[in-house]
């Protein structure tokens, strides 16, 4: 998901910039009046059997739609989907227009939301949901890691799509050349990791892993496993003072300044060094899947396992997550069709996900997914194993966290401090800085 | 953001002005011309009123209030997300930068657009179409395309780094857009690429308005070159270099794409500009409309007392 994500941007970019050059071109002219057929049309005419929806990956969320379409006629024949594609980089500006406006009847009946922007938008804009708590869907057939992301103040918002659940993934061959297998990264603490990073570094001359500067994804993962965020539980911002974020950027700063973290400038760098075999392993969310196996060359070297725990922090765990999606039942919906649907496809399909899965990589967020032969199959690109049923239990152990309505501005403050630390600048000033930049945007 | 080309003699010379002396017309005839021009008028400036001032006085609305999302409430006090403002370390921060953009790249950028159409000017150059149209076509190109291609080649791994390395300038990388003066300086070298050809256009058009008698004439009196160019041909090209400065002005402070698109605002958003953090404000975090309305009013008025204080120091004419 967040691949696309980020490649999208670029071409959210192109469009804004050929928006506001033609000034006041034609949005409503011709995207309104598709969403005023899509939205309010629906809403006219609503009893009748269609159901409008808006997502952004016609490979993956979109086909994963398409597919629930015709799982869902198996028993409503008349049932159809309206899918219009909308990038997550339109799609948060539409939602964010249409609430401001007060618009409400240009809303699809489900809209796909990222869940690290479900808070902010189901905070800022409850107007625009439509809660689905006792709506027959049983959420607790998902990981509440998972669930939590839709969650407000005890009601369900959101169905889980797909997993961000993360793992480690490594290079079986260049770990070979250091005399080392996947089990000896399974199960480890990060000291473990650092220690025998060294060692591929010294065998090999690579690093471990890459990742962004100034992104701090590798460092939440590590909140997260240990079920902590940037917020508390009432969701007051905790970057200083907070003994998991410190030991993470401890353990950050070493992997960087032994280069055994190579830091890149951009995602396309990032995916460069994964593919181009300049590091033995990344660790991120499954999605993360698809971008290796565009590596053929690689095929067969790969493995995959649970994350290092960070010592020393109480609850830390082997599992985390980053990035992911859920489907949300807007305000303007049918919502009686709009959740049967939902309850007897994405949550209640196990034929759903066992096509979904080998077709688009989808990974179920749904237990009883898991339970599928489909999940089981062994997997060529990572040298037969089956790591779906290995992700799909990974899923199973992910803490849950309080991402919060700032989860960005925290994300981007922690991002400053940590280039800052890295500059050389003492990690409580960096932190303390970022702990006012938030509590400032949070005033 | 591309600057409107202003054209301030254009809007004086309404027919209304023409019928010059005679407040009440001479005949039904020239009321009625008078009329018809002032028809043709208000289309246009019905248009601008309302797709343009309307908003901007919206805007303005906005900026005094406050809240999240579409929860906006009168700010407490009025000027709540003015004062806010003198607090925050970040907009303090993309002005400076920004600043910092305006002071290094517009005068590089203006000096050699004056050089550059000189020497286009010469009527001796030979292929002179051809280095016209190079010279123009990176203002003919895309922001979010060159940004991207900038930000490709000065990439760690990219053509710049292997061809400083092959030359022998360099043994390692430089990681160009991952240190904050380094990208600062990617970022200006972009802008002066991109812009520097769209003001030579303009100096070209000056230059082609001079009389080429005061140039022949100041030769006659034994200047050379270099004192034909201060004393006869820079006076004369006055009024336009007034106006690229201000459109580059102008342009500089409401810059966004090469923040957004080239550096993502990076470094710990030492390259990130006014317009790109008030995007962020607005758009990319929780949307707080009011501080967003409040940050694009200060960056108008930036823009106004810098233009105001060009004009004074630099239109003498009366």
């Amino acid at each position: 998901m967040m691949t696309k994500f980020r490649k999208g941007l670029t071409f959210a970019a192109a469009a804004t910039l050929a928006f506001s050059l033609t000034a006041c071109s034609s949005d409503d002219g011709t995207e309104g009046a598709e969403g005023t057929d899509g939205g309010s049309g629906e809403a006219a005419a609503a009893g009748d059997n269609s159901l409008t929806v808006w997502a952004w990956d016609p490979a993956f969320n979109i086909f994963a739609m398409e597919e629930a379409e015709k799982v869902y006629q198996e028993e409503h024949p008349d049932f159809t989907l309206d899918i219009q594609e909308v990038t997550w980089e339109d799609l948060q500006p539409r939602l964010t227009t249409l609430a401001q406006s007060q618009e409400f009847g240009e809303l699809p009946d489900i809209f796909l939301m990222q869940n690290n922007a479900f808070q902010k938008n189901a905070l800022n804009y409850p107007d625009l949901f439509t809660p689905i708590t006792d709506s027959g869907i049983a959420f607790d057939e998902f990981p509440e890691g998972v669930t939590a992301y839709s969650v407000i103040d005890g009601e369900n918002y959101g169905v889980p799509f797909d997993a961000g659940t993360a793992i480690s993934a490594l290079r079986t061959d260049i770990l070979e050349e250091a005399g080392l297998t996947v089990d000896d990264f399974t199960d480890i603490t990060w000291d473990e990791y650092i220690a025998l990073g060294e060692q591929v570094l010294e065998a090999t001359g690579k690093p471990m892993l890459s990742g962004i500067a100034g992104e701090p994804d590798t460092i939440l993962m590590m909140l997260q496993s240990a079920g902590q965020s940037l917020f508390d539980a009432e969701g007051n911002p905790t970057i200083t003072d907070n003994e998991a974020l410190s030991s993470a950027i401890d353990i950050y700063s070493q992997m960087v300044e032994k280069g055994i973290y190579l830091e890149v400038n951009s995602w396309d760098e990032y995916i460069g060094s994964l593919v181009n075999g300049n590091v033995a392993g990344t660790i991120n969310g499954i999605w993360i899947s698809g971008s290796l196996q565009t590596a053929e060359d690689q095929a067969g070297n790969w493995g995959v396992t649970n994350l290092p725990i960070v010592d020393g922090v109480d609850g830390a765990t082997h599992y985390s997550a980053n990035g992911g999606s859920s489907w949300a039942v807007s305000s303007n919906a049918n919502v009686e069709l709009a959740t049967d649907f939902l309850a007897s496809t994405f949550a209640g399909s196990t034929e759903l996900y066992d096509t979904i899965l080998p077709s688009a990589g989808a990974v179920a967020n749904w237990l009883p997914a898991g339970d599928s032969d489909v999940y089981s199959e062994p997997q060529e690109f990572y040298g037969g194993q089956p790591i779906y049923a290995d992700v799909i239990s990974f899923g199973a152990e992910v803490p849950a966290n309080n991402t919060g309505a700032y989860y960005y501005e925290a994300r981007d403050a922690v991002g400053v401090a940590i280039t800052q630390i890295m500059g050389g600048t003492a990690p409580a000033d960096a932190l303390g800085e970022a702990q006012s930049t938030v509590e400032f945007a949070m005033n | 953001m591309m600057t409107p080309v202003v054209r301030p003699d254009r809007a004086t010379t309404t027919p209304a002005k023409r019928t010059k002396g005679s407040p009440r017309y001479s005949s039904p005839a020239a009321r009625r011309r008078s009329l018809t021009g002032w028809a043709f008028l208000i289309p246009a400036a019905a248009l601008i009123g309302l797709m343009m001032f309307w908003p901007m006085f919206q805007a303005l609305i906005l900026s005094f209030q406050t809240g999240r999302g579409s929860n906006l409430d009168w700010a407490d006090p009025l000027t709540f997300n003015y004062d806010r403002m003198l607090d925050d370390d970040i907009f303090r921060l993309t002005l400076t930068t920004t600043l910092l953009y305006l002071v290094i790249q517009v005068p590089i950028m203006l000096v050699t657009a004056l050089v550059l159409a000189n020497i286009l000017n010469n009527p001796r150059l030979k292929w002179k179409g051809f280095w016209r149209t190079a010279i123009f076509v990176p203002a003919a190109i895309s922001l979010v395309s060159y940004s991207l291609v900038f930000r490709t080649i000065f990439a760690t791994d990219g053509l710049v780094n292997d061809a400083l390395i092959w030359v022998g300038f360099i043994d390692n990388p430089i990681n160009w857009l991952g240190e904050t003066n380094t990208a600062r300086l990617v970022i200006i070298l972009g802008l002066l690429w991109r812009w520097t050809g769209f003001n030579v256009i303009f100096y070209l058009a000056a230059l082609q308005n001079i009389d080429p008698t005061t140039l022949e004439a100041a030769k006659m009196d034994g200047a050379g070159p270099i004192r034909t160019f201060f004393s006869v041909t820079i006076p004369q090209m006055k009024p336009m270099i007034l106006l690229t400065v201000i459109m580059s002005t102008n342009g500089t402070i409401q810059m966004f794409d090469e923040s957004y698109n080239l550096t993502r605002g990076g470094p710990a958003n030492t390259t990130m500009t006014m317009s790109h953090y008030l995007f962020d404000v607005s758009f990319q975090n929780n949307p707080n409309f009011g501080y967003g309305a409040a940050l694009s009013y200060v960056i108008l008025i930036i823009v106004a007392v810098l233009a105001a204080i060009q004009m004074k120091v630099g239109d003498k004419r009366d």
